[in-house]
């Protein structure tokens, strides 16, 4: 019975049990409205307090860039006229060497390639005598080494010799002397000189010669031309005598015609007395034959020596009067000798001077050459000093310089281009955007710095292009040029970060996150701080805003570094993340 | 105490059967708007960071990030299951020792890093893109921000990414212990944890040692990274012992992939897919 009651009892508080966590549970789950509004109200927002902080702003441009030595530019070694022949190359130096001015860069076949301060590349050699711009690098190149090349005025001469040669001397070389050809061509010019010499002298007698050629053909001109005025004259004479002998007043002619009178007379007589001596000897009867014949024979003698006297006297006649008739004949010819002579005469002076030009043309030319290879003759021989082969010399704007890359190898030949060269000045090449490339002006300070090599530098803006996409940038960037200035380390290759400084404050100024300030009504701006558990409203005039934070200045100073202002309101985060 | 196991039962039950609140669906357990907002402002920290390096990045948006985490094992053409008979998980089938950007094959990094970032840095000098990829992605230049959400391990990445991720993602959540909260259910599950039994004792039979499939990537780019002198090195400059270790390790890729992968679908899958829809009332995407 006991335990009935107990078992009732105990479920009868079962029941009550499970009523009352039943009624628990149910309670637990039941909410009313304002509960369910209290709990999915907004929390009470907290502020976030933040403090005014006394620092110096900066509004920066911030870029990238790779940091290099200067732009590479190629080392070349201009062939050598007095040397004949590229030599080879014998010593080379690392990437990486520094080289100064006055230092050998390489070697070749056992001569040096001097490096030197000069703009105008070495393209000729320099020896004394030469002159120019490569000349003048050189000397005060030589100047600025200690050598005392004499003037600088872009002439090399024995002082500028002297000077090389303690140049290569003080640099363990021998400096570059006279060759044999360069002597032997001397001594040729040399040769060339006094044999235009000899052959000018000789033409100066030539023209000597004709000088008096020209007055004896003068001479003997006016000598035939007076013996022949002198004919002439004589033949006039004879005309004279032909004008007499056709009025009849011929002497000669009438003396043969006397003469051929009186041998025809005697020729008459004698053929008479013949004619006699036959008649008595044929009448004689006395007379022989013989005597007959003889007398005979003897007429006809006789009358042939008539007939023969006869003869004679008319062909003595007429070889007079023939000789009459050539009087005037031989006047037009003694006239035209004289002409004649006078032509001749005249020729012959004419031929006499033009030898005489001749001679004097030879005479000019003659002195010309000479005088011409007395200049070469002296030219050269002043060459004769200490020179500079073309190829012994290299000129860079400026020193020192770096070896960038060595392209040449021992034993090529030692021409053209051998290496590339770059200055020791660290540059970083980088680019801006558009619309920072107007605020960054050459000469402005640069941050330089790479975060994850502990690596600070500082430098200044070199070059801002003036129009984008150029210098390997692309289109919508302009190219930034930095030098560096100081650096702990060696940058070279380096990719780092540039800070340029556009706008800062000077000096530390009043300052707080920009979150912290708020526009009121009226327009003014204003934060809010926090004094004491309470929050009010602060009028703050604004300045430079950069990095997050904003100058604010209050005319009462009732915002001093240190003090809390509201910069926004701490609100639930989502369950996965902040 | 009957009384109190009969009262309480449907409520314990209730809770077994529903994930906790605020659990998301996404990785790290986030829901798929958090997810978003995890993204994008990730993306805003990261350019803001590269900014203030001296690097121009262009925040990418949160549908080039997805597209980054779902171009993982994916390839034009091909189904998940061709791509892992093919390359694997694609961890060391696919590298080349050189940065996501620079890749022209198969790359979630590149996807997710967007185009016009992708442009940025091919523009930059050859010192810049390692400086770049330094400041972006720190020594790990794999693990760009969409290639680590998919793969749920944020510890592997550095630079801008990770000081992003460490102002976005709680602290545990960076490290490479954390596990998403969502899986850790799922796997306390008796039936997936049966599952997961008899797939570990099938991967042991097929000559593979792991307990659990999300070992396998992991251990995958461990590997490779102590053969590649942490990723650095390009395949071209490998010697010939370096490129036949490659290659080995691609093959042992290619088979715990292949393996992994259909006893996944065959055995995992389905289970997973159950206590998805029982947790979250619907089927996971």
């Amino acid at each position: 019975m006991v335990a009935k009651r107990v078992n009732v009892l105990w479920a009868i508080l079962g029941v009550v049990g499970g009523m009352a966590i039943g009624a628990w549970y149910m309670g637990s789950r039941i909410q009313s409205p304002a509960e369910v509004a209290a709990r999915t109200a907004a929390p009470e927002p907290s502020a976030i307090l933040v403090p005014v902080e006394s620092r110096i702003l900066s509004s920066d441009v911030v870029t990238r860039g790779t940091v290099r030595f200067g732009l590479p530019q190629p080392i070349s070694i201009a062939p050598s006229t007095v040397k004949g022949g590229a030599g080879l190359i014998s010593s080379l130096p690392r990437p990486n060497t520094n080289f100064g001015e006055g230092e050998v860069i390489l070697s070749a076949s056992g001569r040096p390639v001097f490096v030197l301060i000069g703009a105008v590349p070495a393209f000729r050699d320099m020896a004394p005598g030469t002159s120019g711009g490569d000349v003048r690098q050189l000397e005060e190149a030589l100047a600025r080494l200690g050598f005392d090349p004499g003037t600088v005025d872009g002439n090399y001469d024995q002082k500028t010799s002297a000077a090389v040669e303690r140049m290569y001397k003080r640099a363990g070389w021998d400096p570059y002397v006279p060759t044999r050809e360069q002597r032997a061509a001397v001594a040729a010019l040399e040769r060339e000189w006094s044999d235009a010499a000899r052959a000018q002298l000789a033409a100066e007698a030539t023209r000597e010669t004709a000088v008096k050629a020209v007055a004896a053909a003068r001479a003997i001109a006016e000598q035939n031309t007076r013996q022949a005025s002198l004919d002439s004259a004589a033949r006039v004479g004879d005309s004279r005598q032909l004008a007499d002998a056709r009025a009849g007043k011929s002497l000669a002619l009438e003396a043969e015609r006397a003469r051929a009178a009186h041998s025809a007379t005697a020729a008459s007589a004698d053929v008479a007395t013949q004619m006699a001596d036959r008649a008595l000897i044929v009448l004689d009867p006395r007379q022989t034959e013989t005597a007959r014949a003889a007398a005979e024979a003897k007429l006809k003698v006789a009358r042939a020596a008539q007939r023969k006297a006869k003869m004679e006297a008319d062909l003595a006649i007429q070889t007079a009067a023939r000789e009459a008739a050539l009087a005037e004949e031989r006047i037009r010819v003694a006239e035209g000798a004289v002409k004649a002579a006078r032509l001749e005469g005249e020729r012959s002076v004419r031929a006499a001077l033009e030898q005489q030009e001749l001679a004097e043309f030879d005479v000019k030319v003659a002195s010309e050459r000479a005088q011409r290879l007395n200049a070469e003759f002296t030219a050269a021989r002043a060459k004769l000093g200490v020179q500079v082969p073309a190829d012994e010399v290299v000129f860079i704007p400026s020193l020192p310089v770096r070896v960038h890359e060595v392209t040449a190898a021992v034993a090529a030949n030692a021409s053209g281009p051998v290496m590339s060269v770059t200055d020791n000045q660290l540059s970083i090449d980088s680019q801006l955007p558009l619309e920072a490339a107007p605020l960054v002006k050459p000469g402005m300070k640069v941050a330089i710095d790479e975060q994850a090599l502990g690596i600070k530098a500082t430098g200044v803006v070199e070059t801002v292009a003036t129009t984008p996409g150029t210098r390997g940038v692309d289109g919508y960037h302009f190219y930034l040029g930095v030098k560096v200035e100081t650096t702990p380390v060696l940058l070279a290759g380096f990719s780092v970060r540039l800070t340029i400084p556009i706008e800062t404050s000077k000096g530390a100024v009043t300052a707080v996150p920009t979150s912290a300030v708020s526009l009121a009504a009226d327009g003014t701006s204003r934060v809010l701080v926090e004094r004491g558990g309470k929050q009010e409203y602060v009028t703050v005039q604004p300045g430079l805003s950069t990095g997050g934070y904003v100058e604010v200045n209050t005319p009462d100073g009732q915002l001093a570094p240190g003090q809390l202002v509201v910069v926004g309101y701490k609100t639930a985060e989502p369950a996965a993340v902040k | 105490m009957g009384v109190f196991a009969v009262l309480l039962a449907p409520a314990i039950a209730a809770a077994q059967a529903q994930a906790p609140k605020g659990l998301g669906t996404e990785e790290f357990g986030m829901s798929p708007r958090e997810l978003v907002q995890a993204i994008e402002k990730t993306e805003e920290l990261i350019a803001r960071c590269m900014r203030e390096q001296g690097f121009q990045y262009i925040a990418a948006d949160h549908n080039t990030v997805r597209a980054g985490m779902a171009a993982d094992k994916r390839l034009p053409g091909l189904s998940e299951e061709e791509f892992v008979n093919r390359y694997g998980f694609g961890v060391t089938t696919f590298y080349t020792g050189l940065p996501p950007q620079l890749a022209t094959g198969y790359s979630p990094a590149r996807v997710g890093l967007g185009e016009r970032n992708v442009q940025i840095f091919r523009k930059l000098a050859p010192a810049d893109q390692v400086a770049y990829n330094r400041a972006l992605l720190g020594d790990d230049v794999s693990s760009s921000l969409a290639v680590a959400l998919e793969i749920e391990d944020l510890s592997r990445t550095g630079g801008c990414t990770r000081q992003a991720l460490t102002e976005t993602f709680k602290p545990d959540q960076l490290k490479a212990t954390h596990y998403n909260p969502q899986d850790a259910l799922i796997n306390k599950d008796p039936r997936m944890k049966a599952a997961l039994g008899y797939w570990q004792r099938e991967m042991k039979k097929a000559g593979f040692e792991y307990g659990h499939p999300d070992e396998i990537e992991p251990d995958l780019r461990n590997r490779l990274s102590a053969l590649t002198e942490g990723g650095k090195l390009l395949v071209s400059k490998m010697s010939p012992d370096q490129k036949a270790a490659l290659r080995k390790l691609q093959d042992y890729e290619r088979l715990v992939s292949v393996k992994s992968f259909k006893m996944q679908e065959e055995v995992l899958a389905p289970v997973e897919e159950r206590i998805q829809e029982e947790l979250f009332s619907r089927k996971v995407q």
